[in-house]
């Protein structure tokens, strides 16, 4: 496919955007890169205490995990509406096969991610180490589901970052959207909680229409692939469920493309 | 061979507003009843461009110049028509523009040379060539948004001019840096021309476009008016739509008991133009009508910089050339020879008044343009009649 040439023949681009992205981030802040590792562990230390208070107890390994995938995406959202709008001199005055901007967004948030996992995974396994546990077999599959989280990522760049040009008050529906969104994905809690609210309430759709949520799937994801008495809720609408990101990623490809040639009449 | 092929090219766009676009504003569009305007920018141009000519786009603000550019570049995307461009087209569209103000000189080099299409190896080869090019070497470790906007331009110009494209566009951005700066650019865009790759620049500096160019495109109101040999293109651009009532900054008022009727200006050869030479002599006929009998009239000129910096200015009385009377129509003769004036834009002020000053019988200000060039090594306003001597 031609989209694939584009990008591997400005793949020197690519590379530099992303060094660049990372750079300027960091540039002038006194703990730099630490800050990426140090806002999801405060994000995690928060809901720990505060959910001790509401005395529902869940484990902080679990919180951890979910606070940390949280963090990729929420990157992803914040930087991806921007990612046009921030580069409209660039846009506007050289030509480039325009997804490249996008694609360096999510892959400089993926590489914050992949730095802050380090410290993830140290904690996780400190925390289950102090249980007698260890980290699960199937951590070897945690790569396989990146690649996927990334995929459901750049999706959302791709078609945030396109609307934005078009729409600028687009941002703050998002800011409110996401705010709902974190509440709905299990971040700072666990699938037991969902299971617990159908039983409840004897809706035993609940559990299959929470699914939806690409973010539960990711997250529950990680939780599986990461603790060993954690388990994935195989099912076959939880499979189905499971392609709407890749949905997603096309549709918004498809929207990006469309919109893209018309993006410097707009600045 | 043709490296540029425009057919039939048209771009609109829907005028908005003043108001960016919002979602909420879209939804509620259709209950305000808005009227959305389109706008063409450019309207049914066609043109060839041959591998190896400099081309100079012309024509008055919002003509159509800079959109036909981005076209050109694949920037923007045509609404009708088709371009089709053989070779790699790189444009000067505007310098540093992909600079980020917080990294450093040298990490902008790379990047700009990647958003340029620069192989990194490239850069890496030409690295100490660019930066003694911009001459910024003592600043290389620091962050771009500490430049000098001189330094800015500088840098930019000079990581573009390491791509090596076939087609160079070049947008309003020969006028960068200090005079030394400038001679370098210029040297070159000289380079590109003598190695066969063709140029398209867009610029309001007309002396640019009559000493490089080939071949100079009018446009007006997105449409392409006029094409062929600079002078004759500049010399329509300024009789249509610059001067004469048409150019903003123009002033006219008087009795009119005596009028301007027409002015031509001659060159050496005797023939119209709108571009004169440093060292050669510029001849302005002034056409008069005077209505009524006008005793000891005074006629005055007066010459400004596009910029609006007066130049020099006289009349008849000082000059000591008496004028008994006129009445009905005449013809009188200004002669500049030789022509001092270094290369720019020019406008020619006109008027006649009476001998005490009490009466302005006709007065066009800026009214006027004209363009030098020069061929001399000499800068500058002015050529000054300098010598050497040593003892």
């Amino acid at each position: 496919m031609s989209v694939f040439a584009d990008i591997l023949d400005r793949r020197e681009l690519l590379y530099n955007l992303v060094v660049r992205n990372l750079k300027s981030r960091y540039k002038d802040s006194v703990l730099g890169f630490l800050w990426s590792i140090i806002t999801p562990l405060f994000m995690a230390l928060i809901y720990l205490v505060f959910l001790r208070i509401l005395a529902r107890g869940i484990p902080m390994e679990e919180i951890l995990i979910g606070v940390f995938a949280w963090q990729f995406t929420a990157q992803c959202v914040g930087n991806g509406l921007t990612t046009i709008t921030d580069n409209s001199n660039l846009v506007k005055k050289v030509y480039f096969p325009r997804i490249i901007l996008p694609l360096a967004t999510t892959f400089s948030n993926l590489v914050t991610f992949l730095l802050s996992l380090v410290v993830q995974f140290a904690l996780v396994a400190i925390i289950l180490a102090f249980r007698g546990q260890h980290l699960s077999a199937a951590v070897l599959a945690v790569p396989l589901l990146i690649v996927y989280h990334t995929l459901f990522c750049l999706a959302l760049t791709l078609f945030l970052s396109c609307l934005n040009v078009y729409f600028r008050d687009i941002e703050h529906l998002v800011n409110v959207l996401t705010t709902a969104w974190f509440f709905l994905s299990p971040a700072m809690y666990s699938m037991a909680l969902v299971h617990d609210l159908a039983a409840r309430y004897a809706l035993p759709a609940l559990s299959s229409l929470y699914m939806l949520n690409p973010m539960a799937i990711i997250i529950t994801g990680y939780r599986a692939l990461i603790l060993p008495d954690a388990s994935f809720p195989w099912s076959p609408s939880v499979l189905a469920a499971g392609a709407l990101p890749i949905l997603f990623l096309i549709a918004a490809y498809i929207l990006f493309q469309k919109l893209q040639r018309s993006f410097s009449d707009f600045f | 061979m043709n490296a540029i092929e425009v057919r039939n090219l048209g771009k609109s766009y829907w005028l908005q507003g003043s108001e960016p676009q919002t979602l909420v504003g879209m939804l509620t569009r259709g209950l305000r009843h808005r009227q959305r305007k389109l706008i063409w920018a450019l309207n049914d141009v066609s043109f060839d461009i041959r591998q190896g000519e400099t081309i100079g786009i012309i024509g008055p603000n919002g003509s159509g110049k800079s959109s036909t550019l981005g076209l050109i570049a694949g920037t923007t995307v045509p609404t009708t028509g088709t371009i089709t461009a053989r070779g790699r087209i790189c444009s000067l569209l505007e310098l540093g523009a992909g600079f980020h103000s917080e990294l450093t000189g040298r990490e902008n080099i790379f990047l700009n040379g990647a958003i340029l299409g620069i192989p990194r190896e490239t850069i890496r080869r030409r690295f100490d060539a660019i930066v003694d090019f911009a001459g910024i070497r003592d600043f290389l470790d620091m962050p771009v948004k500490f430049y000098s906007s001189g330094m800015y331009v500088r840098l930019g110009f000079s990581i573009a001019v390491e791509m090596d494209p076939d087609i160079l566009l070049i947008d309003e951005v020969l006028a960068v840096g200090d005079v030394a700066f400038q001679i370098k650019c210029l040297a070159r865009i000289r380079d590109f021309q003598r190695r066969g790759k063709t140029l398209v620049i867009v610029s309001h500096a007309l002396e640019t476009v009559e000493k490089f160019c080939n071949r100079a495109f009018l446009l007006h109101q997105g449409r392409l008016v006029a094409q062929g040999e600079p002078p004759e293109v500049i010399l329509t651009y300024l009789k249509s739509y610059m001067g004469e009532g048409s150019a903003v900054h123009t002033v006219e008022y008087g009795s009119r008991d005596a009028e301007i009727a027409g002015v031509r200006f001659l060159n050496a050869a005797g023939r119209e133009s709108g571009a004169f030479e440093t060292g050669k002599p510029m001849t302005v006929e002034i056409h008069y009508q005077a209505n009524k009998r006008i005793e000891q009239p005074v006629f005055g000129f007066a010459i400004k910089t596009g910029n609006g910096l007066f130049v020099f200015g006289s009349n008849t009385q000082v000059a000591g050339f008496s004028i008994p009377a006129i009445e009905g129509p005449g013809v009188i003769r200004l002669m500049i020879d030789p022509m001092t004036l270094m290369e720019g834009n020019f406008f020619l002020s006109l008027s006649i008044h009476s001998w005490d000053h009490t009466i302005q019988y006709h007065r066009r200000e800026d009214w006027y343009p004209f363009v030098i060039t020069h061929a001399v090594g000499a800068l500058g306003l002015f050529h000054l009649n300098a010598r050497w001597d040593i003892n």
